[in-house]
């Protein structure tokens, strides 16, 4: 769960980008890497092996200040997609406070894609998380090839499951953004319900999502401008 | 249930993510090439390393002067003490003695790890020496000190601060590059433990199910145990009464009711004889069964159980043969090996159709071992079913419609009987259709109490094993 320092006024907030073998984890992590103002995020780790598999993980970090003086870091994590790296996912896991679930959205791709979902659940379980609350938000990748499922799909499978669904493509940064944004949306919610982010700490959802999207080239999405909101 | 903290849980301390070694040698050369002083502090102010270059003459010379010792301890205090913002951003600190330093944080995903001091370095601009210096003490010489600060390198603010920054920027890279090598290794060894706890919990359900199936195959021996013995014990008296009227002690019977005793009788011992079979298995599987070794002659075990067999056998229309020849006396419990005999040559008629050849013959062979083969023109063993004919239960039709009945218990009990005589019994094809049973037995076995071996489970073999 979300880590707070009362002493330093700081929350870290940990996000899992999840799913199958080459669903396009690590590519969601590299375009926001690009639409990051580079002055709130850090290097992009990335742990692969020389056939550009992922090992253990890419991880990015993003911070920024609250009005009240609050230091909020984003890390933003993925899990190995390959099946022998199951341990190495079960770790990764661990502590999370948020999970982007990066699917295939092709046919073909349905069962490995089902079979993730249901390791993720485990896997989230054997580190104490409920899935039930934990914000969870699953990503149709891959939108633009002949295979994939039509956008009347995507209703169908809304209407099935709990977590909202967000098309994108993500080789071409579309719809990454969209899918942070939705993700952050839930997490703040879920944390201010747990611990009073607004009561306690002076956060509001505006003032959050604000801060974090202020840094973040927003232009082609149809996420509200940063301007938009009294976040400053 | 949940995993122990990952290293990726932690934050870990500027001294776990240089290697500080090498990072002195790093900061050695840097001050060499600019001829400035360096520290690096940790976030907690530990001192990382320590680099001096041409400040020791004039600042030693101060530190002899209780007053300049004094004023340069609240120097280094706030230099070291004094807080960064955590934005990459420098301070200027300037020493009493006209010295300056420059200070910057080590900023690592948003975090401060400590920071960088530069310096002591002259400004550019200053002239002389500051006043307060003449009078931290009366016998203060300010010709001497002006001489050692000639040592200390001059530097514009402009430049520090492009040196510093400079610094700065390649800190940043060797502490990306020591925090990845340090996920990396230690995230390594977690994945390995993980796998290895995995492993593990999966072996124990392994053997809590192993546990448990041995639990179940030992109930199901005692319960065969129990119901064999209680099943008996009213089927002897079936029997023996049949017996006993058929005999006229219960008076005069008509053919008939002769007829239907001895139909009676024939199944009451084929149903005592399946049951004491059961009794056999379920003591070999217990291991609780006994050889009583005694010598033995082969020809004549083998003629007994060919005359067991030979009333069925003529009723089914097969011809039966039985060659001992001359065979040397063997030690074994010749109940049990009779009994193995008799399985083989019950199995040899039942699987024979009408009109075929059973024979039994011996010969010995080398090794000093007695081989006794049961042939028949039958069926035969598809290959596939070779290895698991022995097995309990085992039958090569296990259908309900089957054609040949039986318990499949026969040549289970021959196995278990010939192995516990350290002996082997097995099974091949004979030449133009059938079956050949070879018993392979050593004449004299070994000595020490032979039991039967637990027999054969009832799972299946590996598939390797497998016809």
């Amino acid at each position: 769960m979300v880590q707070f320092n009362p002493e330093s006024r700081e929350i870290t907030i940990k996000v899992v980008y999840y799913g199958p073998a080459l669903s396009g984890k690590t590519t969601n992590l590299q375009a926001l890497f690009q639409k990051i103002d580079p002055t709130v995020r850090g290097r992009l780790m990335t742990l692969d092996t020389k056939d550009d598999r992922t090992l253990f993980f890419d991880m990015m970090p993003v911070f920024f200040k609250t009005q009240s003086g609050v230091k909020v870091k984003l890390k933003l994590y993925t899990v190995p997609g390959q099946v022998m790296h199951e341990s190495t996912r079960r770790i990764v896991l661990q502590g999370t406070d948020a999970v982007v679930f990066v699917a295939d959205c092709r046919r073909s791709e349905t069962e490995a894609t089902l079979a993730y979902w249901n390791n993720m659940l485990q896997n989230l379980e054997a580190n104490g998380l409920d899935w039930r609350t934990l914000p969870i938000v699953v990503q149709m990748n891959k939108m633009d090839l002949p295979e994939a499922r039509a956008e009347a799909d995507l209703g169908d499978l809304r209407a099935l499951i709990k977590p909202p669904v967000v098309p994108a493509v993500a080789i071409r940064s579309e719809g990454v953004i969209e899918t942070l944004y939705a993700l952050l949306q839930l997490t703040f919610r879920r944390i201010d319900r747990a611990v009073g982010l607004h009561q306690k700490w002076g956060i509001s959802e505006r003032e959050f999502l604000g801060r974090v999207f202020a840094s973040v080239d927003v232009s082609g999405t149809k996420i509200p401008h940063p301007t938009e909101g009294p976040a400053a | 249930m949940s995993l122990p903290p990952s290293v990726l849980q932690a934050k870990s301390p500027l001294g776990d993510l240089l290697d500080l070694r090498a990072f002195a040698d790093v900061c050695q050369s840097f001050v060499e090439l600019y001829r400035v002083g360096l520290k690096v502090f940790d976030a907690e102010g530990n001192k990382l390393v320590d680099v001096k270059v041409g400040n020791a003459d004039f600042c030693g010379y101060i530190w002899t002067k209780s007053a300049g010792r004094e004023q340069c301890m609240a120097t280094v205090g706030r230099v070291k003490n004094d807080s960064l913002p955590e934005e990459h951003v420098q301070r200027v600190f300037d020493c009493f003695s006209g010295c300056r330093y420059i200070a910057q944080p080590i900023l690592y995903e948003g975090d401060s790890l400590g920071r960088i001091v530069f310096g002591p370095f002259l400004p550019e601009e200053l002239k002389a020496l500051p006043k307060e210096l003449q009078a931290i003490s009366p016998d203060f010489d300010a010709k001497l000190a002006e001489g050692y600060a000639q040592k200390i390198r001059r530097a514009s603010r402009a430049t520090a601060e492009k040196i510093v920054k400079h610094f700065g920027d390649l800190v940043e890279v060797m502490v990306f590059t020591g925090h990845k090598a340090l996920i990396t290794a230690r995230l390594h060894i977690e994945a390995v433990q993980e796998d290895y706890r995995d492993l593990q919990e999966k072996n124990r359900q392994l053997e809590d199910g192993f546990a448990r199936l041995k639990e179940l195959d030992r109930l199901k021996s005692n319960f065969l145990a129990t119901m064999s013995h209680e099943l008996r014990t009213p089927l002897t008296s079936v029997i023996g009464y049949s017996e006993m009227m058929l005999e006229g002690l219960g008076g005069p019977l008509t053919d008939e009711q002769r007829e239907y005793l001895g139909i009676i009788m024939e199944k009451g011992e084929n149903l005592l004889q399946l049951i004491t079979s059961i009794l056999d298995i379920s003591k070999i599987e217990a291991g609780r069964v006994r050889l009583i070794l005694a010598e033995a002659d082969p020809a004549q075990l083998m003629r007994d159980a060919v005359a067991t067999v030979l009333p069925l056998a003529r009723k089914k229309g097969l011809k039966v043969s039985c060659e001992p020849g001359e065979l040397p006396r063997i030690h074994c419990d010749r109940e049990k090996l009779r009994q193995c005999l008799v399985n083989l040559c019950q199995n040899a008629v039942k699987f024979t159709p009408a009109g075929g050849t059973i024979s039994v013959a011996a010969s010995v062979e080398p090794g000093d071992r007695l081989a006794i083969r049961v042939q028949d023109t039958g069926i035969g063993i598809p290959a596939e079913h070779r290895e698991r004919v022995f097995d309990v239960f085992y039958q090569v039709d296990g259908s309900s419609t089957r054609e040949y009945g039986g318990a499949g218990l026969g040549l289970a009990i021959v196995k278990s009987f010939v192995e516990a005589h350290a002996g082997r019994v097995t099974v091949a094809d004979r030449a133009g259709g059938g079956t050949v049973f070879t018993l392979a037995l050593p004449i004299r076995p070994p000595a020490g109490p032979a039991t039967t071996p637990v027999a054969p489970p009832v799972i299946p073999p590996p598939a390797a094993a497998r016809g």
